[in-house]
Order: C-alpha cells, then structure tokens, then sequence
C-alpha cells in the first residue's frame, strides 16, 4: 500500500526519523565493483560501544527497555556491514575511531570507562556537530539512524516501547485514542 | 530433434498456457472447466500456497537486516532495486536482474516476478472496471487504434471475473467507473469520511471519494477466509483472503484433474507449422538443466505478461512470420504504455487527535476520473484518478533535529499528533507507435535467449497531466480543510507503475492490430493472448480485473470455436 500513501518519506512510515542520506543508502540501487566486500570489521568491543552508545540514543525508561537490551549492539556493525556500500561503512568507521579520540581527549578515558553523564555529554557535542557541518553522511546520523531501525524492529522495541499487533482481524478507522496509548508496532 | 511418438503424444494437450500469473491462471481455469486438457507452464519456480509463504507471519524482528536489502541483494537486482516492492520480506519473489538483462533505450524499470503465480501474488490488488467512455477515447481522439469491443461486450464477464475472485468495494453509480459484485465495502476512517463529505459538497458531487475496490475479502467467500488486516499482502496471505493463483484460480483448475503444471518451463518461440497456418505446440528450455523440449496443442493460450508474451511473439519466427507470429500488421511491440504517477498532494488533519485506528486496512480510497467529461475541460487528453488515504503515523514535528535520549524515546513510542492525508493521482499515457519493444540479439540472457530492448517514454500529454493530478490534489485537501498542503512529484519513469500494457494491440482491423476482438490472433487462429500486452489503451483504472475478463472471455470463445471445428 505504501506507493498510495502521498508521503514522499517513505522512512516516515516507520516511524524512525531516518535522515536522507540514510534513506540514500537505503533505498538506491548501487552497482558496487564485483568482488567488493565487507571492507570494514568491527571487534567485540566495537559492538559493546555501539551498545552503549545506542542507550544513550534510546534508553531504558519507565515503559520500555532500551535499545542495548533490544540487541542494537550487534545489528548497527551487521547492517553497517551487510547494507552499506564501502565509502559509507568507511564514513562509520572513521567516525568511530574519532569518537574514541574524544572521550581520550575530554576525559583521558574511553567510551565504555565513561559515567551515563559523560557519554550524554560526548553525544550532544557530536550532535552539534554533525548538525553544524550539514554534512549528508556522518558517523552520528548513521549510528542513530540504525539505533533507532533496529530498535522500533526489536521485539523490546515492538511489543513494549509500541504495541504489537500480530493479527488485527477487524479495521477500525476511527477508534478511540486514549491519551498516552503507544502507538501501533507496525504498519 | 528426434521425438519418438510416446513422448509426442505425451507432450500433447487440448490447450497449452503459457505463464501462471493474474490472467494465465485465469485460462488454465477456464480451459480446464470447460473439458480441456490444459498444460500451464510457467518459467520460475513453483510457489505453494500458504506452504511457501516463507515470511507471511514474520514479526519484524524475524528479519536479519529490518526489512532492508544487502549489497549483494541490490548488486544481483539492480532494477528491482529502483523501487519499494523489493525488500528483505518479499526477496525471493523478484527477478534476479543480472539472470535476465534487458536493454534500456530510455529508463524503464521492468519489475518481474517469476515464478508461479507471477505478479499475482504481490500485485497491488485495486479491481476497476472499465467503462465505455475509456472504449470510446482511441475513436473519439484519434490516439491508437479503436476498441473492438465496448462495455456491453465485457460486461457479463466483469461480473463473472468478480462474482469469482471476491471484490470488496462501495457501488457509487458513476458513469466513468462502473459499479460491480461487491462484497461488502472496506470502511473509510475519521479523517478520509470527512475529507470525502467535504470535496463532494465543494465540488457538487461532480468529484466524489470512494473506498479503493480491492481484491480483498471482507467475508469468506469460495471456501477462502477474509482479511485479518494484517497489510502484508504481498508477502503471500496465509488465510487465502485477496486474489492470486495460489488462492483461486489454481485450485480450481486442479479440482477439474484436467490441469498438469510444469514449472522451470521458459517457452523460447511458439512452433508454427505453415501447412495448416496454426500454432502446432510451443518449445521450452527447461530453467534448471537448459535442456529443450517441445510440447503440443491445439489451442495455446499467451499469458507470459505483457512483455515477456510480446517478447515470445517477436522470437517466434518464421518465412510466414519473419518479424514475429501474427506482426503482419507491424504493430506487434509498438504502443507500450504505462500508468504514470508519483505525483499528488499530501496535508496534514488537525482536529482528530482523540481517534486512531485499529487494524491495518490493505486498501485506500479512491477518486475516478472526472476530467475531460462534461463540462470539465482540460489542456490534455483523457485523465487520471486518485489513490491514498489517511493515517496517523509516527512522525514528530515537535522533536529537534537529530534528537536522543528518554523522553525523545517516549515521544516516539506514541502516535503522531495529527493525522495526515495524501492523494496520489494515477493518470493515463496515450498509446504512441514510437513507445516499442524490439528484440536486442547483441545481448543473452543466463538462457542463451536474446533479450528485450524498451524505448519508452511520457510526452507532452502525460507532462500537463502532471500538473494537475497536483494541482487538483491540492485544492481538494485545502477544500477540506487540510493544513500544510504541499504537492510532490517524485520523478516517475515507465515501468514504475508495474502496469506496462500494450504491444500486441486488439482491434478489428488485421492492419492495424495483432488480435480481434476476442484476443484471438488475427492471422494465427488458435493463438490466443489475453494479458496485458492486448490492450489498445489503457484509462487509469489498474488493469488486472479487466484482463481476467477479457481471458475469461476469450476462453469461452476458443472453447466454442474448438468445438465448432472452427480452429
């Protein structure tokens, strides 16, 4: 159905504010070289940033888990490496090392040594940056991009933070809403 | 090739069919019910209902990558790519573009399922009938050649094709888009009722909203169950509840015991045999192994869809036939045509914060065509209808840019504030003799077989169209009290639609078309070809019911030849 719907985002429909050069990679066909691999690998440790980093993105609150315990640790470095073509994965993973330099250099320790208040801290600066340089692909926008795809598709992600209704078997179109009901998991 | 005579009367049949999608499992059907002894050979893979319906029931997080495609998905699809059909859930159902290549004289993005069931098992479902004002517009303004039938003549069988299939859909009395055997109608929600009182009070009913007539179920119907609103139709429907192959007209072809199937079965050319000027059997390369067989009948029945039967008609040469079976009129791949749209208005609703909605309705509503009638004239030929609806997503205007954390997890976890309503037009693409497919020798496919060149392209028409399937849209929403009304155009190319039509023309005349007025090739008598590519012109209604129709049809008239010794 989606093609009638006139919303030209078709992110939208998801319901994750997926930046356009997201939806760029997403969406477009690329014809890569033949033999153009995963260029890029992460370590254990690589997915335990991203774990972290994906918490601050969205964490555990009074409703819902958050997108560490939804498993987005391992998904961002997998789609990072499975759907991205390899100047994207290399924008990633630059933009990681980068992020490491900056806990270093704001607080002489890594990320995962870091308080909640200090990685809040390093992401907000991050933001201000990536929104300052306008640039289309950063590591930011794709690491929230993906925290926030692979969270609202987790099953903590669907059937707490939103409702998941598996088999609706009637429509309703005009339901009542009731202040604060979570929204629909899926469309 | 030496064929023993068991193995020539095994591969014989009364009628062969070739392709199993929309109309192809129409004519297996129709054949098999009415005493034929029907092969139906399809060239992909065999699909069983409900069984083979892999991702049906998946939850989103069953899918590895979130629905999103990979590299190497997108390397060995690059034209499926272009579009939103093909993604994680639907994979397996898209044509591997690298297996089967085609040359691209202007962009056209050729989407094609192969595989049993065809594009029947993920087609958008939208059932509308033509009307005697579509029949009449080749006559009435000289583009393409005239219809050789009007409403009267399909008109029983429209009523055949939906009494059978089950349609869901809201009888409106509206000259342009006949009304049919509905089932009862799906139901518009808050915002869309309000949008439809208001555009038909603004305009004077001389425009009105009607919810979209879908292929869906909204009561069991034929032992098959009804919509569960689950919208993931084209992932196969486990409950049998919208319209394929595998839910209808398979099953029905197998109840007769008349119907064997051969799948992994590319038909290469149709053999003619110039003695009796009739099609003798068709030969096929077996998809898997490449090995070449030749298969008989009496009848063949094209169903391959509209380019890849073209295609087969241009490949089936002969001294009788040397620029492809039945081309003496030399239309055979002109007149391609597609229904263009990407283009309309969208608005958002305030005012309907306390609803929501229940369930996922498969279907939106539907505007038809109101241009170029009456007293409404425009600066281009024919016209276009609307397809859309309203929802309340989840889109936060109030969030900032690039936001994160608690509370911004907590917005996104509730719907959106307001809801929003968008209409996309469809509009219709004049027949033009330029628009062709042709065959391209220089290139094969995994095959061996040469593959189809398409020089497609709108026009001048089609561009001033365009500006009104905005334009009205976004008076209609401001009628209707819709705020923030933007229009779109999100860059349409032939073949988006996924309802190319055209290049094996009907008419009345042997000099201007490839079959008469019951898909029967004019200069090939047991030639039948009921898909898309028969079509003279094409309205802005989607197409499928209208070829279930015309196969059911011409059925019925091979059948009756056949018996009469006619062919």
């Amino acid at each position: 159905m989606d093609r009638r719907k006139a919303l030209k985002n078709v992110a939208i429909l998801l319901g994750t504010a997926i930046s356009s050069s997201t939806i760029g990679v997403l969406f477009e066909s690329f014809t890569l070289p033949e033999n153009q691999k995963n260029h890029v690998s992460f370590s254990a440790s690589d997915e335990e940033v991203l774990s972290e980093f994906a918490d601050i993105i969205l964490p555990t609150t009074k409703s819902s888990l958050g997108a560490k315990a939804a498993g987005v640790g391992v998904f961002i470095p997998m789609m990072i490496r499975d759907c991205y073509p390899v100047a994207m994965q290399q924008i990633f993973a630059s933009g990681l090392i980068e992020m490491e330099a900056n806990c270093i250099k704001a607080y002489n320790k890594n990320f995962l040594s870091l308080t909640i208040e200090e990685r809040q801290k390093i992401l907000v600066d991050l933001r201000t940056q990536t929104i300052e340089s306008k640039s289309k692909a950063s590591f930011f926008t794709l690491a929230r991009d993906l925290t926030l795809l692979g969270y609202f598709s987790s099953e903590i992600g669907c059937t707490q933070a939103r409702e998941y209704l598996p088999v609706p078997g009637r429509y309703d179109g005009s339901a009542d809403y009731k202040p604060g009901q979570k929204a629909w998991a899926t469309n | 090739m030496n064929i023993n005579s068991n193995l020539k009367k095994q591969n014989t049949y009364d009628a062969i069919v070739v392709g199993s999608g929309i109309s192809g499992g129409w004519a297996a059907k129709e054949l098999t019910e009415k005493g034929l002894r029907v092969l139906m050979l399809e060239r992909g893979m065999d699909i069983k209902h409900v069984k083979d319906y892999d991702s049906a029931m998946k939850a989103p997080w069953e899918f590895e990558h979130a629905g999103k495609l990979t590299e190497e998905q997108k390397r060995t699809h690059p034209v499926q790519t272009r579009d939103y059909p093909y993604n994680e859930a639907t994979e397996k159902w898209w044509v591997n573009d690298l297996d089967c290549p085609y040359t691209e004289d202007k962009r056209f993005d050729w989407y094609r399922g192969f595989h049993m069931g065809g594009k029947s098992l993920m087609w958008g479902r939208q059932s509308y009938r033509f009307s005697d004002h579509n029949f009449e517009d080749n006559a009435r303004d000289g583009h393409g050649n005239d219809w050789p039938i009007r409403y009267k003549d399909i008109a029983p069988w429209y009523d055949y094709a939906e009494k059978f299939i089950g349609v869901s859909g809201q009888n409106e009395n509206w000259p342009l888009l006949p009304d049919g055997q509905f089932l009862p109608p799906m139901d518009l929600n808050c915002v869309e009722k309000s949008v439809k009182e208001r555009i038909e009070k603004h305009y004077n009913k001389n425009r009105i909203l009607t919810i979209g007539r879908t292929a869906n179920l909204t009561v069991p119907h034929n032992g098959r169950g009804n919509c569960q609103y689950r919208n993931l139709c084209s992932r196969g429907c486990p409950f049998g509840a919208y319209f394929s192959t595998q839910s209808s007209t398979l099953p029905a072809a197998m109840a007769t015991k008349r119907l064997t199937v051969r799948p992994y079965s590319i038909v290469n050319h149709i053999i003619y045999d110039k003695d009796t000027k009739k099609a003798k059997g068709v030969m096929v390369i077996d998809a898997e192994t490449n090995e070449t067989m030749e298969f008989y009948a009496k009848i063949v029945f094209v169903n391959a869809s509209t380019l890849g039967s073209t295609f087969l008609l241009l490949n089936s040469t002969s001294d009788a036939h040397p620029t492809g079976l039945g081309n003496g009129s030399g239309q055979l791949g002109h007149n391609l045509m597609d229904h263009h749209f990407r283009c309309g208005a969208e608005g958002s609703a305030e005012g309907f914060e306390d609803k929501y909605t229940y369930g996922r309705r498969a279907n939106g509503i539907y505007i038809p065509r109101y241009q170029n009638v009456g007293n409404d004239k425009r600066d281009y030929l024919r016209g276009f209808g609307y397809q859309g609806g309203a929802s309340r997503g989840l889109w936060h205007k109030e969030v900032a840019e690039l936001a994160f954390g608690g509370d911004f997890k907590d917005t996104m976890s509730l719907p959106a504030d307001s809801w929003s309503m968008g209409l996309g037009g469809f509009g219709e693409m004049l027949p033009y003799y330029e628009n062709r497919v042709y065959i391209d020798h220089s290139k094969k496919d995994k095959w061996g077989q040469p593959v189809l060149a398409i020089d497609c392209e709108i026009k001048e028409n089609e561009a001033k169209m365009r500006e009104d399937m905005m334009n009205d849209a976004a008076e209609m929403l401001e009628a209707s009290g819709m705020k923030n009304v933007k229009t779109y155009d999100n860059d349409y190319y032939p073949g988006m639609a996924i309802h190319e039509m055209g290049t094996a023309r009907m008419g009345n005349d042997p000099k201007t078309s490839v079959l008469n007025k019951w898909n029967q090739m004019h200069e090939v008598s047991n030639v039948f070809v009921t898909d898309g590519s028969c079509m003279p012109s094409i309205a802005c209604q989607n197409p499928s019911l209208t070829f279930m129709a015309l196969t059911a049809r011409a059925c019925d008239h091979a059948v009756k030849e056949l018996k009469k010794g006619n062919i």
